[in-house]
């Protein structure tokens, strides 16, 4: 099955072209697949890097209907973490956090993972009381994570207001040193330029329309180029899984709703950790160019548009101006949109030959589908190797939500927005 | 953006007025009764039966499991910062505005731009 470097070489400069400055082969669009994966994100290239490189499976397409990192994987805020809140849970995330820098090695290709950790803000006992749990369910599962004090959160980011006057006072934080940011747009450059070197061919502008099936088997995909036919078919489209999974007339417990993030003018580097409060519902960062990328509200109504609504800046401002009052009078420059692809329980599905052989879901994960990509992409690829669950995904099978087993990744009631 | 939804008392308001009620998903499935393994009374789901399991998992997908099309749905939503009322309309999520009753199969379905960025 492999090539080798030789043979690599030969189908560079032979079937596909690589011109010069493209980091990927452009090559032409076959009839035929062992496998197709739906979504050019972090997800889709990230199993297709895997199973060229760890599992010798080679004969992949990955079809973008846009264009690779159009949806979540280049609108998210770029936030890693492994502090989640259940035990299935934290070890995916916590390899997913160990990854970078691995993967920034094994891609050869700078993804620009700044460590900076995250400090999560409590302003009310129940918060305070949720952070518990997750600091010592990070601790058991090895993670670092540690309970704060006001004072210790003003000496972590001393642009908070830590006195009695903001509307929700911070009484506690949650500082988890491992987690901080990653250059989306770089894992999704570096991913593509791996998985096209290891043998895949990457699609964009190909929209699949339909699916086929035959005898309780996935056949291939009808697409606007055509129908390209597949022996494994990978939906891992983040927020549009669900609208992919009804072409099959799979009905799955994910809402994609629209999330909503901007940013603000450069200023001088002042947030040197990433801060996030769920009651005023933001998460912000400062980028390397200076600029706040701030998040995130979220409509409550399935939604598969990605606008933005003028009642969000508002919010934000009012929210990131109350607990780090220095922000007055800066200015917003860019607002935009991606879809969350939510779930019950905020847990994602990875399934495989569930309701047609050869038929593999990644999908459901709502906020957090940036961090865990590679991760999912590592386990997803061996599912689809080996035909067998790996250890490690059999807690996020579909059926658990028919089994009442629901994973209770949230210790709070989740705060969409203003609506709760 | 935010578009307005038509309140059958109030008329067109700013959709921030509303609170989301979810898409109407039909009547609640049949609940097994473990006192006497029968149906309980009212019940409309023969795929409920008399098995627990098989009622649990009926309820489970009504309560959750959605198809989530980018075409027509109706949905529930309340004018909690108006007059109060409940009730049910029609929306695309394709382009999340309010679309004619019916659906896709009333010809309600004339936009179908997925992303209108």
């Amino acid at each position: 099955m492999s090539p080798g470097p030789l043979g690599r070489l030969k189908s560079a400069l032979g079937a596909g072209v690589l011109r010069p400055g493209r980091l990927w082969e452009e090559r032409p669009l076959r009839r035929h697949y062992d496998v197709v994966i739906i979504g050019g994100g972090i997800h889709g290239l990230a199993t297709a890097w895997y199973l060229a490189k760890d599992h010798g499976v080679r004969d992949i397409a990955v079809l973008e209907s846009e264009y690779i990192g159009f949806g979540g994987s280049g609108r998210n805020t770029a936030i890693v973490r492994a502090n989640q809140r259940t035990q299935e849970n934290v070890p995916l995330y916590d390899e997913g956090l160990k990854l970078w820098p691995i993967l920034t090695d094994e891609l050869d290709f700078n993804l620009m993972f700044h460590n900076c950790g995250n400090l999560n803000l409590a302003h009310s006992e129940a918060a305070v009381a949720a952070f518990r749990l997750s600091v010592n369910t990070a601790n058991f599962c090895g993670v670092r994570s540690e309970l704060v004090d006001p004072q210790q959160c003003k000496e972590l980011v001393p642009a908070l207001d830590v006195s009695d006057r903001p509307a929700h006072p911070i009484q506690a934080g949650m500082y988890h040193p491992p987690g901080g940011v990653v250059r989306h747009d770089a894992v999704v450059w570096g991913l593509a330029r791996g998985a096209s070197q290891h043998g895949a061919s990457i699609h964009q502008g190909v929209e699949v329309q339909a699916i086929d099936t035959e005898g309780g088997r996935v056949t291939g995909v009808r697409t606007s180029a055509g129908p390209i036919g597949c022996r494994k078919l990978g939906i891992m489209a983040g927020g549009y899984g669900p609208a992919i999974a009804a072409m099959l007339d799979i009905e799955l417990p994910v809402n994609p709703l629209t999330i909503q993030a901007m940013v603000t003018q450069p200023l001088k580097p002042f947030l040197h950790h990433v801060v996030s409060s769920g009651a005023y519902h933001v998460y912000a960062n400062q980028t390397l160019k200076g600029e706040i990328a701030t998040g995130a509200h979220m409509d409550p109504q399935v939604n598969y548009t990605t606008d933005v609504t003028a009642g969000y800046f508002k919010h934000q401002a009012e929210a990131l101006t109350d607990f780090m009052p220095c922000l007055k009078g800066v200015r917003f420059l860019r607002v935009w949109a991606g879809l969350a692809d939510m779930t019950p329980d905020m847990a994602p599905i990875l399934d495989g030959n569930f309701a047609h052989e050869g038929l593999y879901l990644d999908v459901g994960w709502g906020y957090f589908g940036f961090k865990s990509g590679p991760v999912a992409g590592k386990y997803m690829a061996e599912f689809m190797a080996r035909e067998e669950a790996p250890e490690i995904l059999e807690p996020f099978a579909l059926r658990r939500f028919l089994e009442n087993r629901y994973m209770g990744e949230t210790a709070t009631t989740m705060k969409y927005g203003q609506w709760d | 953006m935010t578009f307005r939804l038509t309140c059958p008392v109030c008329g067109k308001r700013d959709v921030y007025e509303f609170t989301y009620g979810g898409p109407e998903r039909g009547p609640r499935p049949a609940e097994a009764d473990p006192a006497s393994g029968s149906q309980a009374a009212g019940g409309s789901d023969p795929a409920a039966g008399s098995d627990p399991a098989a009622a649990a998992e009926a309820h489970f997908r009504w309560a959750q499991f959605r198809m989530n099309r980018p075409e027509p749905q109706e949905e529930w939503w309340h004018h909690g910062a108006g007059c109060g009322v409940w009730f049910s309309t029609w929306r695309d999520p394709a382009t999340n505005r309010e679309a004619p009753p019916g659906g896709a199969e009333a010809g309600g379905h004339e936009a179908s731009g997925r992303d209108s960025s």
